[in-house]
């Protein structure tokens, strides 16, 4: 390097002051303090670890595929990806202290080392240059990033970061600010003076004052997040299957297992799950948050073998049937808590072991089990429907099995949408019958953690597959599509399943296409994050019109308040959620809105009207473009070239 | 043993009208197989009913007294019956089927090795004997019995199922009959019946239910269907909707988040049909929908409709229905 | 106290019901069996009681292989144990003939309360219950909505007609026969259902019990009746359909 450049002059007069030695005295308060630090971590930590160590193993946990793991490692944890997208400003400003403290973990190191006159990074020569350097770079990020995110918390105060002030982030803060500025002034002071020495030991300090607030705090999730992240249940949403003849889901302490525990104490108190949460912002008590952190202290003042019930004092069973399962929590969660399977579990508690005690709950379970569909009506109904409609029954010979479901063989719209897709069907030559005879999915009682309704009615429906040689079931329903891809694996192998959506845009180069008004599409929670198909309904969508999304879309859409079995459960508290979506929706101005979901259909059918008094079109997809194909000049299955049919 | 006897009911100090139709059922029997038809009521201190049974065109009647028997028991009243019944040798043993006789006509059956063919909707002469139909899954089937014991047939007739109208008038002698019972043979002890204090709605105990929907328009016109409810004789319901405007109370709702109701009689009007609301209404015997939109769903499920405008029927059906009771 | 609870195995509400080719009775072939709901509501009280007052409920069910089905849930919902009389015979029998089968069953048994539906969802005469009293010896009382226990006695709330009711004090044991829809049901729950397997279920044959005496009424044919559910459709003037519609409520309906 030219000695004469600014930067060299700069390097050069800039130095990083160490002292260049400590008296003996120094060395053993220095050693008593590493030792006192420690000691106070590790007796915490330790008691972390066992809580999680000897909680019951996961049943059905295994490590492959692995690639999905590394993958989620880079990118969600060193890249921090999820935690800059899903809040941006706060979110850089976190990745910057992550990856100071990455950044800082070989100076850190080398500090104390340094004070045992073991130091390996030379301020004067070229690699400890270049490290001191480059840690002081993001010494000036860190402590900017800090700062501003110390505002935030203390004076923006955003609620979902909680009601009450944190004092012990305000501590945290104070000492990683404090660690920055103390090395960043270690820049301007001969490494010989008294303040040199001074800094030195307030970093030192700093650094063992923070170690033991570590296991004590959310900082947990320094230690435990990356593995938290690593060690994911592989699925989104994922159910894990039952264990013996004495599991009932997470009743007391003895059920909470490893996975629950390591993800109790990785939470960081961040608030992003609540503040995506569709009941926790319509005034309901379910908060994703306080779900995990109750988890987290029955562990810290009961551990992983009481008896004591999960549902009690620690969590609330009112708040846990407030969830529409939709996964906004689970999907935002920057350190890999998976919310879903905690409720669920809770869930399965309650209800295998009949603590919960819910007249329309009951209703739901006995229609299940006596009429083999959610609605409790009678399965001449639908049979009188498949005829009306002239729907082909399927006998082996047909490539794929129209699945109704609930909602399609009994709801009047439900039908209208079968009713669409069928004659889109028909208008693409597809081969497809319905069966005879089809029970509920179980959906709804698989997410109100009624295992043994759920088992009855997959190992009946899985029956019915194999008697009938089903191969390919196309379905209008996203909770059908989940349960029968995912959930009915617990009994046995399902045939290959499609939401009709996705059929569609397989084939969206035959559907004819139209200028049209604008539609405003809701991603439903079942296929947009559980599924990840955010595109193919707007590309099948495109075809009729000009698609818009709401404020709150795919990942981050805004559920419509019918799932996890809610649609058949009594009255909401608070204001409803169905409202809060329909006016978000019609706010757009579109002319149209179009659901993917019969649920959604029927939720947003009472909501819009309730909430707007010109209210939107609602349509189904399927009803759209089946209205697209009928208003073209000659709409039948033979004149499109996709059939073969040749013109003479 | 021949004839048939007629067992009526009465409270506070008359006869119900199920007893009459139990009589009619009675009179056909006798005139199809040319028996004698007397007919039994039971109580103390009968003489205020005695007359009405005089006017009746019968063979004899019975007043059984027994001051035992001033309150219905079950014990009291098979044991007074059991002893009429062995003097009279009847083969037929006519019942009206209210609670009561559901209560202890079993009984009185037993003790004379035979059953009862409860709740017939019709019978019929074939052959020699009769043939007696009843319902059954709930009304879905028919089915035809035929008694085969060689006791007493004992029977009992569902309401309406024999018209009353056709009983013929005429000159009886009423006797008493004075069954020996003792006091320690009647061992329940029964209370004053009482009604329910205050009336809060039971929808699921109604049996006709006057339903209305959003078509109602305006919370304006509900006194229309009040009175509509009212001239009915039932009790007024609302899909969600009209809940939800706060309209009508919660515990009026009908539907998947409201009440399940099984009535005789279900009347929708302006309801269109969704699922929520049917699966809380799809129990009810017969339901009647009134809408101007003629592919309303709730039309899948009715067995009467009106397609028509519901602000022009719902008044003609409410003087109908008074001209109809005030007849 | 000591209660048995006598349930009855029926086809599913809302079958789809098809008369087999004798005439005799429905085709069995596609149906599915639930406990006769009726019963539900007894099985309920049963436990209810025992909640309260401690003791044991016993399900008794008469009927062929396929009636452990049902006992099963009985038992998972909280049944302490059980009696099957294992027979297929039932539809040549009487209600008499049935409930002496009941009666001998549960010869040794002396409970203090035997409960049962007020009437069956299929046949629905409603007399199994109070013709088992009889041949008992005991008290009964039918459409309970409300049971009180006490020393050696009940109080029970009856329903009577047109919304009127009465207590009845009876001494025990009795038999009462339970209206449906007065609590709310529980549901079978994985860890019932666990349980159930552990509990005793004491299987009789039909051919051990004394032979019932011929039936006293045969069933000789069951069919469709003549009205079919088809919506009909009121035409007319408003008026008019009004009038037209009040005759039909008057005459067929049957409820003005």
């Amino acid at each position: 390097m030219n000695p004469a450049t600014p930067a060299h002059v700069l390097v050069m007069t800039l130095h990083y002051a160490e002292p260049p030695s400590f008296s003996m005295v120094e060395m053993v308060l220095l050693a008593i303090c590493i030792a006192l630090s420690a000691v106070a971590f590790f007796r915490r930590f330790s008691r972390v670890l066992r809580n999680i160590f000897t909680a019951r193993k996961d049943p059905g946990f295994h490590l492959a595929p692995i690639g999905k793991r590394v993958w989620d490692f880079f990118w969600e944890l060193l890249c921090q990806a999820k935690v800059i997208r899903e809040r941006p400003l706060p979110g850089l400003a976190h990745a910057f202290v992550f990856w100071g403290f990455l950044a800082f973990a070989l100076v850190s190191l080398n500090h104390f080392a340094a004070g045992f006159r073991l130091g390996v990074l030379d301020a004067d020569n070229w690699v400890g240059v270049f490290y001191f350097w480059f840690a002081a770079v993001f010494a000036l990020l860190v402590a900017v990033s800090i700062a501003g995110l110390f505002v935030r918390r203390f004076f923006v105060r955003p609620i979902w970061l909680g009601r009450k002030v944190s004092y012990e982030s305000g501590v945290i803060a104070f000492l990683i600010f404090a660690l920055m500025v103390t090395y960043l002034a270690a820049f301007f002071v001969p490494s010989t003076s008294t303040m040199a020495r001074g800094l030195w030991w307030a970093h030192a300090l700093c650094i063992l004052a923070f170690l033991p607030l570590i296991p004590h705090t959310k900082h947990l999730h320094l230690v435990l997040s990356p593995i938290t992240i690593f060690l994911s249940r592989g699925e989104f949403s994922h159910i894990p299957p039952l264990n013996g003849d004495e599991d009932f889901g997470l009743v007391t302490g003895k059920d909470v297992t490893q996975l629950v525990a390591l993800q109790a104490y990785s939470c960081v108190e961040c608030g992003r799950c609540t503040e995506h949460c569709p009941a926790a912002n319509t005034g309901k008590i379910l908060n994703p948050k306080e779900i995990i952190l109750g988890v987290r202290n029955y562990l810290n003042d009961l551990g992983p073998h009481s008896e004591e019930p999960l549902l009690g004092k620690y969590n609330s069973q009112e708040a846990a049937f407030q969830c529409t399962t939709c996964g906004a929590c689970e999907f935002q969660c920057p350190v890999g808590i998976e919310h879903l399977p905690v409720i669920i579990g809770l869930r399965r508690g309650a209800v295998n072991t009949g603590a919960w005690e819910d007249d329309h709950g009951t209703k739901l379970f006995l229609a299940l089990e006596r009429n083999g569909n959610a609605l409790g009506m009678s399965a001449t109904e639908r049979d009188k429907f498949i005829k009306k409609q002239e729907l082909p029954i399927f006998d082996g010979s047909q490539e794929y099995c129209l699945w109704l479901g609930c909602m399609g063989a009994y709801d009047p719209q439900g039908r209208e949408i079968i009713a669409s897709f069928a004659k889109v069907m028909d208008y693409l030559g597809t081969s497809y019958g319905v069966l005879k005879k089809e029970k509920c999915t179980g959906d709804p009682v698989r997410r109100l953690g009624n295992d043994l309704v759920f088992q009855q009615l997959a190992e009946q429906n899985l029956e019915i597959m194999k008697q009938q040689k089903v191969t390919k079931i196309v379905t209008i329903c996203p909770h059908c599509v989940r349960t029968i891809a995912k959930d009915w694996k617990d009994y046995g192998a399902s045939p290959e399943v499609e939401h009709h959506s996705e059929f569609m845009a397989r084939y969206q180069d035959k559907l004819p296409k139209t200028d049209g008004p604008e539609i405003v599409y809701h991603d439903p929670c079942y296929l947009g994050r559980y599924r990840g198909s955010y595109d193919q309904p707007r590309e099948v969508l495109a075809r009729s019109g000009k698609v818009i999304d709401p404020p709150r879309a795919r990942e981050r859409s805004f559920c419509c308040g019918a799932g996890g079995g809610l649609a058949f459960l009594g009255e909401e508290t608070g204001e409803r959620v169905s409202h809060v979506r329909a006016k978000e929706l019609a706010a757009t101005g579109a002319s149209v809105v179009a659901a993917a979901c019969p649920f959604c259909n029927t939720m947003f059918r009472d909501a819009l009207a309730a909430t707007s008094d010109a209210p939107p079109q609602l349509l189904d997809i399927a009803q759209i473009t089946a209205q697209t194909i009928a208003a073209q000049p000659v709409a039948t299955a033979s004149a499109t070239p996709s059939n073969g049919a040749q013109n003479a | 043993m021949s004839g048939v006897l007629v067992v009526l009911e009465h409270r506070g100090g008359a006869y119900n009208r199920m007893s009459w139709e139990a009589l009619a059922a009675g009179q056909q029997i006798a005139a199809a197989s040319g028996q004698p038809l007397s007919v039994a009521v039971v109580g103390s201190d009968l003489e205020g009913l005695s007359g009405e049974l005089a006017s009746k065109k019968l063979d004899k009647g019975y007043r059984v007294e027994h001051a035992l028997l001033k309150n219905y028991t079950a014990d009291g009243y098979v044991s007074a019956l059991e002893q009429l019944i062995k003097k009279l040798e009847p083969g037929y043993v006519v019942f009206p089927h209210t609670y009561q006789v559901r209560d202890f006509a079993p009984r009185l059956a037993t003790r004379f090795g035979q059953v009862l063919l409860a709740d017939l909707v019709g019978l019929r002469k074939d052959g020699d004997t009769f043939v007696f139909v009843r319902q059954l899954f709930q009304g879905k089937l028919n089915a035809d019995y035929r008694h085969t014991g060689s006791g007493p047939c004992f029977v009992s007739v569902q309401a309406g199922a024999f018209r009353a109208e056709s009983l013929e008038a005429g000159n009886t002698t009423v006797e008493t009959f004075a069954p020996q019972i003792e006091a320690n043979a009647i061992r329940n002890k029964p209370d004053e019946p009482f009604r329910e204090a205050a009336q809060t709605v039971d929808l699921s105990a109604a049996p006709i239910i006057v339903s209305v929907g959003r078509g109602i328009k305006e919370q304006d016109n509900l006194p229309m269907m009040e009175e509509l409810a009212a001239a009915l004789g039932g009790e007024l319901a609302a899909s969600r909707p009209i809940c939800d405007n706060g309209w009508l109370p919660m515990e009026r709702q009908v539907g998947s988040s409201g009440q399940t109701v099984s009535p005789k009689l279900y009347l929708a009007v302006g309801i269109s049909g969704a699922i929520q609301h049917l699966v809380g209404m799809k129990g009810s015997k017969t339901v009647v929908a009134i809408n101007k939109d003629e592919n309303a769903p709730i039309f899948e499920v009715a067995d009467y409709g009106i397609v028509g405008d519901l602000f022009e029927v719902v008044p003609a059906l409410t003087e109908a229905v008074k001209k109809a009771k005030g007849a | 106290m000591k209660i048995i609870v006598a349930i009855k195995q029926v086809p599913v509400r809302d079958s789809s019901l098809h008369i087999d080719s004798s005439g005799h009775w429905i085709d069995e072939d596609d149906l599915s069996y639930e406990i006769n709901e009726p019963d539900a509501y007894a099985l309920e009280e049963a436990l209810q009681l025992k909640e309260k007052h401690g003791g044991e409920v016993v399900a008794l069910l008469a009927g062929p292989e396929r009636g452990s089905q049902t006992i099963r849930e009985a038992l998972a919902k909280g049944a302490d144990r059980a009696i099957h009389i294992e027979c297929d015979d039932l539809a040549s029998l009487d209600t008499l003939g049935i409930a002496s089968r009941l009666a001998a069953a549960i010869k040794d048994e002396k409970p203090d309360l035997i409960l049962t539906g007020l009437q069956s969802d299929d046949l629905g005469l409603g007399q199994t219950g109070v013709v088992l009293a009889e041949l008992l010896g005991i008290p009964h009382a039918t459409i309970i909505m409300q049971v009180e226990a006490g020393e050696g006695s009940i109080k029970v709330k009856r329903e009577l007609e047109d919304g009127w009711f009465q207590h009845v004090e009876m001494p025990l044991p009795a038999l009462l026969t339970i209206q449906s829809g007065i609590s709310k049901l529980r549901y079978a729950t994985l860890m019932g259902i666990k349980k159930a397997k552990t509990k005793e279920v004491r299987r009789i044959s039909a051919g051990d019990l004394p032979p019932a005496a011929a039936a006293t009424v045969t069933l000789e044919r069951v069919y469709l009746p003549e009205k079919k559910k088809e919506t009909q459709l009121i035409e007319g003037s408003p008026k008019e359909a009004a009038a037209k519609l009040v005759e039909k409520l008057k005459f067929e309906v049957r409820v003005i």
